[in-house]
């Protein structure tokens, strides 16, 4: 059985957040709420600066904590590794909000698929994305799943311009990701944490 | 190498310590009734006032299970929560109120004395105190925030319970609401609680001088940020200088005002002893230790 993951290359990424507005559009949500977002890390002092972009997503983590302490089963864990939330069975408890290490999920607060990006107007796009949604749930990235059912990258890896982002089967040795993993050094992000995320970071 | 101050971040993109939100008033409030409520129990239980024993089962009901409903952002589907208690901690917290609740009424409604009752009382003890304990594994489950991921928070909530029930009790009792049969000394019990809880506070806290980075961020919003205010006004102060002080040089002789405003110190340092710890909650940096 495959295990989706993906590859981040540090060195890649120009921090154009266009992955960040692809991942909006793919998945129509609220203003406020990211699945995906590009963070900015600055070291030292002037003259000797140095700046990173690290794109952040959920790590669909194999030893996930959100998918552990969640006491209705809404997140769960797809056989090929991707973690989902069930809308219908979320009772709104956010434990999993507060167990996630990343700080990758987000409450969909009352009232926000009411009001839109134009404060009380909902666009003919809003309406048909925000269907999906439910309020008082919690929300986090898909992986995009249903593309990935169909053969399709996610969002933000097929709209990056410099090819920072690479999903593929972790299982699979001579997959791409697993090849630049083993070649480059691959990180997993706060390895200490025990979560063994499926995200990868290389530099 | 290019050295790195590690930033408090909100929203914004980027890289830094973050403040958890999610948990806050109504967190705090379940927990302070949950211990308040399972405190009155045991020490009824202990005391033999059946009475304030089912005060406290309806306090950890109504107030702890309100606080717990109002929180959720679906309510109407609360009794999801006890569909996974082989591995979530919210979930065996549902079902050991209700197991509690069960075991107490039927505590309540047996013949004092009898066999039956001998049993129930040992059970009903048991149950409260797990469900003392409980809370604490509940914030103790979430590994993304080092201030609150130690083996101490469950005792640290046993304690407190323990204090909040007698806290309630002395009360109670002074003010002729109740009367208990052994006599016990609810003053040098009131007394010995808060300075176990002074010293276990203090333990806890300083524990996280030497934890993680992130602890130690937690503990300076707490101790210097913008909770400190709160946390030595209302923890500090009115929660322990100001019980203890009461307790030890007036106490009972102070009257029922003195008892009363004893009890009211105590339970608003209860509080907010638990709304600040969820309150300066902190997830350590995205990267973790891997930085650039
Ligand atoms: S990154 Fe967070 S939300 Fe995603 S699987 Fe891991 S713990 Fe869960
Ligand atoms: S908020 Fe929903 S998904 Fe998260 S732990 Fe609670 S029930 Fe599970
Ligand atoms: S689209 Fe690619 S290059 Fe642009 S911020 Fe996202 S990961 Fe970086």
């Amino acid at each position: 059985m495959a295990r989706y993951g993906m590859v981040i290359d540090l060195k890649r990424c120009v921090g154009c957040n266009a992955c960040t507005v692809a991942c909006k559009a793919e998945n129509g949500t609220p203003p406020g709420i990211f699945f995906t977002k590009v963070l900015e890390q600055v070291a030292g002092q002037y003259p000797i600066v140095k700046k990173k972009y690290v794109p952040v997503l959920c790590n669909h983590c194999l030893n996930a904590p959100c998918v552990r302490v969640c006491p209705s089963g809404a997140t769960h864990k797809r056989e090929d590794g991707i973690v989902l939330v069930d809308y219908n069975k979320c009772i709104g408890c956010k434990a999993c909000v507060v167990a996630c290490p990343y700080k990758n999920r987000e409450l969909m607060p009352e009232g926000k698929l009411k009001e839109g990006h134009f404060k009380g107007y909902l666009t003919p796009f809003e309406q048909v994305k925000y269907k999906k949604f439910q309020e008082g749930v919690v929300v986090k990235c898909t992986f995009c799943s249903e593309r990935v059912d169909q053969g399709l990258e996610p969002s933000c890896v097929n709209t990056c311009p410099a090819e920072a982002r690479v999903f593929g089967d972790l299982h699979d040795p001579e997959s791409k990701v697993s090849r630049l993993i083993r070649q480059r050094g691959g990180i997993q992000p706060m390895s200490e944490a025990n979560t063994d995320p499926s995200v990868y970071y290389i530099e | 190498m290019i050295s790195q101050t590690v930033p408090m971040v909100g929203e914004e993109f980027v890289m830094g310590y973050r403040k958890q939100s999610v948990w806050s008033k109504w967190i705090a409030l379940a927990f302070f009734f949950g211990k308040v409520g399972s405190g009155m129990f045991i020490l009824a239980v202990l005391l033999n006032t059946p009475l304030i024993a089912l005060a406290g089962l309806v306090i950890e009901n109504v107030g702890k299970g309100g606080a717990l409903l109002i929180h959720l952002g679906r309510p109407a589907r609360f009794w999801r929560a006890m569909t996974r208690p082989q591995s979530s901690w919210i979930s065996r917290t549902v079902w050991v109120m209700g197991i509690f609740t069960v075991i107490g009424l039927i505590y309540l409604v047996l013949p004092a004395g009898s066999p039956a009752w001998q049993i129930f009382k040992v059970l009903a003890l048991v149950s409260a105190v797990v469900v003392a304990i409980t809370d604490g594994f509940v914030m103790n489950d979430s590994p993304a925030i080092p201030l609150w991921n130690t083996p101490m928070l469950p005792f640290l909530f046993l304690f407190y319970s323990l204090l909040g029930g007698t806290s309630v009790f002395f009360f109670l009792v002074h003010g002729g609401w109740a009367s208990i049969t052994p006599l016990v000394d609810l003053e040098t019990l009131e007394t010995a609680l808060i300075i176990i809880n002074l010293i276990g506070v203090a333990i806890y806290l300083g524990s996280m001088v030497n934890a993680t980075a992130t602890a130690r961020e937690s503990l300076r919003l707490l101790i210097k940020g913008p909770y400190s205010g709160m946390f030595f006004g209302f923890v500090v102060a009115i929660g322990f200088i100001l019980t203890l002080v009461l307790t030890l040089f007036l106490g009972a002789s102070g009257g029922t005002l003195v008892v009363g405003l004893i009890t009211l110190a105590d339970l608003i340092g209860h509080f907010f002893i638990f709304y600040l710890l969820l309150m300066v909650g902190v997830y350590s940096p995205v990267l973790g230790k891997l930085t650039i």
